[in-house]
């Protein structure tokens, strides 16, 4: 045995302590006079030697317990002696249950055929031999089966609509190998098709397997290969209606491929589009499918393209994708300046704004600050002021009722701002900020905002400002702000101060813009990042989405406009691919799905439901086999056998074996501890 | 000592007791028939000329009763469990309280206070000024000395001449064979003995708690242990202990009365007078 920090084992020395004690240690006995102590001395003997015995045996527990933690922080290792004599035959098998085994031709799919394959092998086995089986696509690993085991284990396999995951298991075959196996014959058989998704897995193993004999079968159709899949699909737009999607659909096969390829909405079908493809070709392809108008609210379309039948593998001539179509809205947008020119930039970007966003109308009205009135408020649903000015004190209670109707005050500042005004705003809890003293100073605003997914701005705006390189526009001058103690600052300038503030007033919200709406102080809203900037302003855009996944990741339904219904839950009830119901966390604006079981739809229960399409990962389907050459090639590498393996394991392994013994030190501790008290008590009796 | 034993007998015996024995009184008593030995003196010759009958005259006799009380001294008697009344001081209570109910009756008492051998013997008296010796000696006896209960009461066998009650009162720390040798000696001359075990609470159940250093009051033998350890074995042999004295007691036809010094003197004047009346 050693040990990999030593030092610790200096900690044992305070075993010391207890022993000390032991020896400085004398009971205090409380003198009394008696007359029957014959009737004692037989007694007293049983009981000194018992007390004796306990203290020592409290004496040993506790120095052992002091010995352990030192020797557990000391990482002891145990060294094992090579035995070849006690080796045994130990099989690794690697099954490829991915999506792509399913392919069917003339003499039945390769599943099957594999299955067979490595019946065939576990049958040609020792009888005492071991086996450890890991299905590739799922990385499950079943160990320690016996012959009947291994059999019955193949037989229940099943596939996975997933692509294979080989660093799986070729880590854990290093792993129990060489924790558990060092010293058996250690044989490992891969059964595939070896895609070339999986076969380049193999080729970028860094560190080779020391085995003892490797096996492996390309499960390959010895004729042509015929499949055809839609790899991917992307939603352009809705246009009168129509729902525009492009789809990229490739011949995966030596065979040439003529198909059809539809779009369905459960009861609509787009017309079929003639897909023609020769040999390895790729092909974008454009459906149509009427959805109709958007309506007032968010809807969900399950679009399900579907490539007509023809090849050998089903499964992958199906897409899912889900799309969700966001319901049309109109803004009502007052424009309060304190001139009519000062607006005009603001203005001029947000005409643009609305021209360019196909769910969002903006119906913008200017007015003068001195002549906004309360019936403008009732109007609106967004009021943008170019300053705070005493107007607004006026009609702070009108702006309290706007703001709790969720309405939305943007408010800029100029120079000299009303602080009699601005104050009292700001005491009625209205303005996210309070305004101060003007600095002249140049300055520039940060790149980034301070939150990257900030609620009550349009993150993505957010982004694009970045993009927009919004810190390289100068500003001249701003003002010192104090941030109301519920507001957030969601930008800050170079040097500390804040640029926009944000203050949520039930569905309302304030902001504060720390530059003025025209040149004066800066020139956002003359840059080409002023569209982008109104954006951000406004809030979040509707936008069509598309919601797909492939089976690895992990599917996230967008709540979005129905986020009101999930409020106050934190787990939602979801229906899986596989039919079943599951579980899902709501977190942020999004249903977490952890396992979404399979591919096909994922979607909320009840009404209205939110889809959300789960696809083969891209390429998993493609069928071209490896060069036979280079498969030996790159299994010869992966693999290291014979006099390759000690080469391997000479920088790896020793000699001997060493086996770590922290978890029998930490179970003999929790025993010793247990017991501790258990024998102080007991003997005192 | 007078006060407590005067209290201790007139609070609870206030009539005189029977003596148990037919002599020479003046208080008749019984007939019964003449046989052959009797002395003609008894004769009732008013009967016999009546009835023609040889009739003998029978007296109660009152006061022709000696008591010897024998009070253990020895230093194990010193021995007050939980600092109340030490079993010499319960012992000495005891005696007084049986000289004066003896005495109050004209029945002869005589003290003997003993440790490894008599230390003092007051010769047996029914005179009524005999009390004050007996409670002038009980007040000034000091516990010396270790026990030989067994040599004390051969001692006394071969001493007394005239038989009568034996009023052993003792913790009875000697063998125990020795003991019952000494007792069988005495009910041998034919005298009625009663032991009055006298025990400490502490001696009866060992409540020590804690590590606890014995000390022998006789031997000043020490002795280190925790009693809660062996409170159970203690209790069993005692127990044993007490069961074997009252076995061996009650086969030799000897009044055995276990005394706790924590409770009250009433308990051993009970058992004496019920002795006495089944001596009737």
């Amino acid at each position: 045995m050693s040990f990999i920090e030593w030092i610790f084992l200096l900690g044992g020395l305070a075993v010391a302590g207890p022993l000390i004690a032991h020896l400085l240690a004398k009971p205090r006995f409380r003198r009394v006079p008696f007359t029957m102590l014959r009737f004692l001395r037989t007694g007293q003997v049983e009981s000194r030697s018992r007390r004796k015995l306990r203290d020592l045996m409290i004496l040993l527990l506790r120095c052992a317990i002091i010995v352990l933690i030192a020797m557990l922080f000391a990482r002891p290792l145990l060294h094992i002696r090579y035995k070849p004599s006690g080796a045994r035959p130990v099989y690794y098998l690697g099954l490829d249950n991915s999506m792509s085994m399913t392919y069917s031709d003339g003499d039945g799919s390769y599943f099957v055929r594999m299955a067979d394959s490595a019946v065939d092998y576990i049958r040609s086995a020792q009888d005492d031999a071991l086996f450890n089986i890991c299905a590739l696509a799922s990385g499950d690993w079943m160990q320690g089966l016996s012959k009947g085991q291994a059999l019955a284990e193949v037989k229940d396999l099943k596939i996975e609509p997933g692509n294979t995951n080989v660093g799986d298991f070729l880590s854990g075959l290093s792993r129990i190998s060489r924790a558990e196996h060092y010293y058996d014959e250690v044989s490992v058989l891969v059964l595939s098709d070896f895609t070339p998704n999986t076969f380049r897995q193999f080729v970028n193993v860094a560190e080779p397997a020391a085995v003892d004999r490797i096996d492996y079968e390309s499960i390959v159709s010895s004729q042509p290969v015929s499949n055809a899949a839609i790899a991917d699909a992307h939603v352009v737009g809705v246009v009168e209606g129509k729902l525009t999607i492009n789809a990229a659909v490739v011949n995966y096969g030596r065979i040439e491929q003529n198909r059809s390829l539809t779009a369905g909405t459960g009861a609509d079908y787009s017309y079929p589009i003639e897909v023609n493809l020769s040999a390895n070709q790729r092909k974008s392809c454009q459906v149509q499918i009427e959805v109709g108008s958007a309506g007032r609210r968010q809807s969900f379309i399950p679009v399900e393209l579907n490539l007509s039948e023809g090849d050998g593998l089903r499964q992958d001539d199906i897409f899912y994708l889900a799309v969700s179509i966001p319901g049309r809205e109109e803004e009502n947008v007052i424009l309060a300046g304190e001139s009519t020119n000062d607006m005009f930039l603001i203005k001029t970007a947000m005409d643009t704004l609305s021209r360019t966003d196909s769910y969002d109308t903006l119906r913008i009205k200017q007015v003068l600050v001195n002549e906004l009135e309360a019936s403008d408020l009732d109007w609106a649903d967004v009021v943008v002021c170019s300053a705070v000015t005493d107007r607004l004190d006026d009609l702070a209670s009108n702006l309290e009722n706007f703001l709790k109707a969720g309405g939305r005050f943007i408010s800029f500042v100029t120079e000299t701002a009303a602080s009699g005004a601005a104050k009292q705003l700001w005491r009625r809890d209205i303005l996210a900020a309070l305004p101060g003293q003007y600095v002249r100073e140049r300055t520039y605003i940060q790149p980034k905002s301070c939150e990257s997914r900030a609620v009550g701005v349009d993150h993505i705006a957010a982004r694009s400002l970045s993009n927009y390189r919004i810190d390289k526009i100068l500003l001249k001058g701003y003002l010192e702000c104090e941030r109301h103690p519920d507001a957030r600052l969601l930008w800050q300038l170079r040097n500390g101060c804040g640029f926009v503030y944000l203050k949520p007033h039930g569905r309302g919200t304030s902001i504060l813009v720390n530059t003025s709406v025209d040149d004066s102080l800066g020139s956002v809203t003359k840059s080409s990042a002023s569209v982008a900037f109104c954006r951000y302003l406004l809030g979040e855009s509707n936008q069509l989405g598309e919601h797909c996944f492939t089976r690895n990741e992990r599917v996230m339904l967008p709540v979005g406009d129905s986020g009101a219904a999930f409020a106050g839950y934190r787990q939602f009830w979801v229906e899986t691919c596989d039919g079943k119901t599951r579980r899902a966390a709501v977190v942020d604006s999004f249903l977490l799905v952890p396992d979404p079981g399979g591919i096909g739809w994922v979607k909320t229960l009840g009404r209205p439901a939110i889809y959300a399409g789960v696809n083969l990962p891209p390429g998993e389907t493609d069928m071209t086999g490896p060069d036979a050459a280079e498969l030996d090639n790159v299994m010869s590498r992966v693999f290291a056998t014979g006099a390759e393996k000690d080469i391997s394991e000479a920088g790896v392994l020793r000699e001997k074996k060493n086996r770590p013994l922290w978890k029998l030190f930490v179970w003999m501790l929790i025993l010793l501890i247990l017991v501790e008290p258990a024998v102080a008590n007991r003997m005192k009796r | 000592m007078n006060l407590v034993a005067r209290s201790a007998v007139e609070g609870f015996f206030a009539g005189l007791h029977p003596s148990p024995f037919h002599g020479f009184s003046v208080e008749y008593s019984d007939h019964r028939e003449y046989h052959a030995g009797d002395e003609l003196k008894f004769v009732d010759w008013k009967v016999f000329g009546r009835s023609d009958k040889l009739y003998i005259k029978q007296f109660q006799q009152e006061t022709n009763t000696t008591a010897y009380i024998l009070l253990d001294s020895s230093k194990s008697m010193s021995f007050a469990g939980d600092g109340g009344v030490s079993k010499m001081d319960y012992g000495s209570y005891l005696a007084a309280a049986l000289s004066y109910l003896m005495l109050s009756q004209s029945d002869s008492t005589a003290l003997i206070l003993f440790a490894e051998k008599v230390k003092k013997f007051i010769p047996p008296r029914s005179k009524r000024t005999h009390l004050n010796i007996i409670l002038t000696a009980l007040q000034y006896n000091r516990s010396l000395g270790q026990t030989n209960l067994a040599g004390v009461l051969h001692t006394i066998a071969e001493t007394t001449k005239r038989r009568g009650i034996v009023i052993l009162i003792s913790d009875l720390l000697d063998d125990e064979a020795d003991i019952f040798k000494g007792l069988a000696h005495l009910k041998f001359l034919k005298h009625d003995i009663i032991v009055f075990h006298t025990m400490d609470h502490q001696e009866l159940n060992l409540d020590y708690e804690g590590l606890i250093q014995f000390e022998d009051l006789e031997s000043k033998v020490r002795m280190q242990t925790f009693p809660q350890s062996l409170r159970e074995g203690y209790r069993k042999r005692v127990s044993e202990f007490l069961d074997n004295i009252e076995k061996t007691t009650g086969n030799s036809g000897i009044d055995y009365c276990l005394l706790d010094t924590s409770e009250p003197l009433d308990r051993a004047l009970v058992a004496y007078l019920a002795k006495r009346k089944r001596m009737m």
